[in-house]
């Protein structure tokens, strides 16, 4: 595979006080495990909270161009896992 | 003309409280200062109340523009109650009203004589002497001095020019002559000192020639530098109507100076209407706080409500050097002399979701709390947009 899956975690507020501040472990697991298959960054907004406020599921993370809602490290360790299948 | 001005206070050795007092205020609506700094008669808490009501005093008639400067320290020159004990004054005073034009008036009764610099020589500005109508051994000195770029005023209580009185090496003390030798000195070595150093570098050294550095009197100095100003722009939060986004980012682009962004939205937003990419730092948190990204152009991106809280907060406790993204706005912040804050007034309907487990602040609120702490206790100008 040569493309990169690039996984994106949200670091606005919303997602921030929600969660996304325990993901820090991917930055260190994921290049641990995957090597350099995979790409982790935070990035300032995804802007998905405030299109999906009333039912807000923060934080999110993107996968690609999957969103993952509520995130946990173990959701997005799965969902890597998947695209490299 | 930006009037960078800052005091710097020791107690006397022993002492819980200051009895000197400095107070100051800054008019940004009409380019004005005014400051005040009085030696309350004896030391502790009785010299603390008696320095404290009289600069406040002077302050608050002076600046609610009813009384000129010299009037007003006149009726407070003739009002001042006499001591019991010493027969003499309860408290003296310095009072400074500028303008960023740099026309000043200064007023002076019992503390020493300013010292003013300019290209490293101290001025010696004209003055009427006026006396008291009800005391005769009291009289104030008035000043009408005209201030150009890269003037310095130094004001300073007794405690200054009378350190090390009685000591071994300086029996009548450091006096004028030798504080001015102390300035001259410090300016060859750093020209740009800021008026907190400057003030700092003086109450250290009138305390280190103090036998065994125990100040036995209250130590005070007070810097106002007249220079370029430090411009600062922070944009945080989208605007109200989306349509006026780039005209915002226009403006932003455009500013003069060194600019911050906070908000995740926000850096997005200037990101697409100027095509700036944005870079993470490769961290996910720093001290509880998002980690800060960098984009080209811009001095700091930090995220929204959480950094500008704990700014907040650090700002009015005083921590200064924290390393976070609240910290490094800290000294974004402390770094510029006139700042500008452009606050969007779209909200975040998640943000205020119950079930979030932190209490989400209404940004303008930040914002009005954060000028205020910048104006009142860092002496800043700040003026807020919202858009």
């Amino acid at each position: 595979m040569d493309k990169k899956i690039s996984v994106k975690v949200c670091l606005g507020t919303t997602c921030f006080v929600m969660g996304s501040a325990n993901l820090q472990e991917l930055i260190d697991t994921v290049p641990a495990k995957y090597g350099d298959k995979v790409d982790v960054s935070g990035v300032p907004c995804l802007g998905l909270c405030s299109i999906d406020w009333e039912f807000s599921k923060a934080p999110y993370v993107k996968v690609d161009d999957e969103v993952i809602k509520e995130a946990t490290v173990e959701k997005v360790l799965k969902a890597i896992d998947e695209k490299l299948k | 003309m930006f009037i960078d001005i800052d005091c710097s206070q020791m107690k006397k050795y022993n002492q819980n409280a200051y009895g000197d007092y400095f107070v100051s205020k800054r008019y940004p609506d009409e380019a004005r200062l005014v400051a005040v700094l009085s030696d309350g008669l004896g030391s502790g808490i009785k010299a603390n109340i008696l320095s404290c009501m009289t600069a406040t005093m002077l302050l608050q008639f002076i600046s609610n523009d009813q009384i000129p400067i010299r009037q007003a320290a006149e009726i407070v020159m003739n009002s001042l109650p006499v001591c019991k004990v010493r027969h003499i004054s309860y408290s003296t005073f310095s009072a400074i009203d500028c303008y960023d034009d740099g026309n000043a008036k200064i007023v002076e009764e019992g503390n020493p004589e300013f010292i003013w610099i300019r290209d490293g020589e101290v001025m010696t500005p004209p003055y009427e002497t006026i006396q008291s109508k009800t005391f005769k051994n009291r009289r104030m000195k008035v000043y009408k001095i005209k201030l150009k770029l890269g003037d310095r005023l130094i004001f300073c209580s007794d405690g200054v020019t009378q350190s090390g009185l009685g000591g071994g090496r300086l029996k009548l003390g450091l006096r004028r002559e030798g504080l001015i030798v102390l300035l001259k000195d410090k300016l060859a070595e750093n020209p740009e000192v800021s008026s907190s150093e400057f003030a700092n570098y003086i109450v250290n050294q009138a305390r280190n020639i103090e036998t065994d550095r125990k100040p036995k009197d209250d130590i005070s100095a007070c810097v106002l530098y007249f220079r370029e100003p430090r411009e600062a722009l922070i944009f945080t939060g989208p605007p109200f109507h989306q349509q006026k986004d780039k005209e915002y980012a226009q403006m932003f682009q455009n500013f003069k100076g060194k600019k911050a962004i906070c908000g995740g939205t926000t850096a997005n937003l200037i990101s697409r209407e100027l095509s700036i990419p944005i870079r993470m730092d490769s961290t996910i948190s720093v001290g509880k706080l998002p980690a800060i990204s960098y984009m080209d152009g811009v001095d700091l991106v930090t995220e929204g409500i959480l950094t500008l809280t704990k700014t907040l907060e650090y700002l009015e406790n005083g921590t200064l050097d924290i390393d976070n993204a609240a910290g490094k706005l800290v000294k974004f912040l402390l770094d510029s002399d006139c700042i500008h804050f452009m606050v969007g007034a779209k909200l975040n309907q998640a943000h205020y979701d119950p079930a979030l487990p932190i209490e989400i602040e209404i940004r303008k609120n930040i914002i009005k709390k954060m000028a205020n702490v910048l104006q009142d206790k860092y002496f800043k100008k700040v003026d807020v947009q919202y858009m």
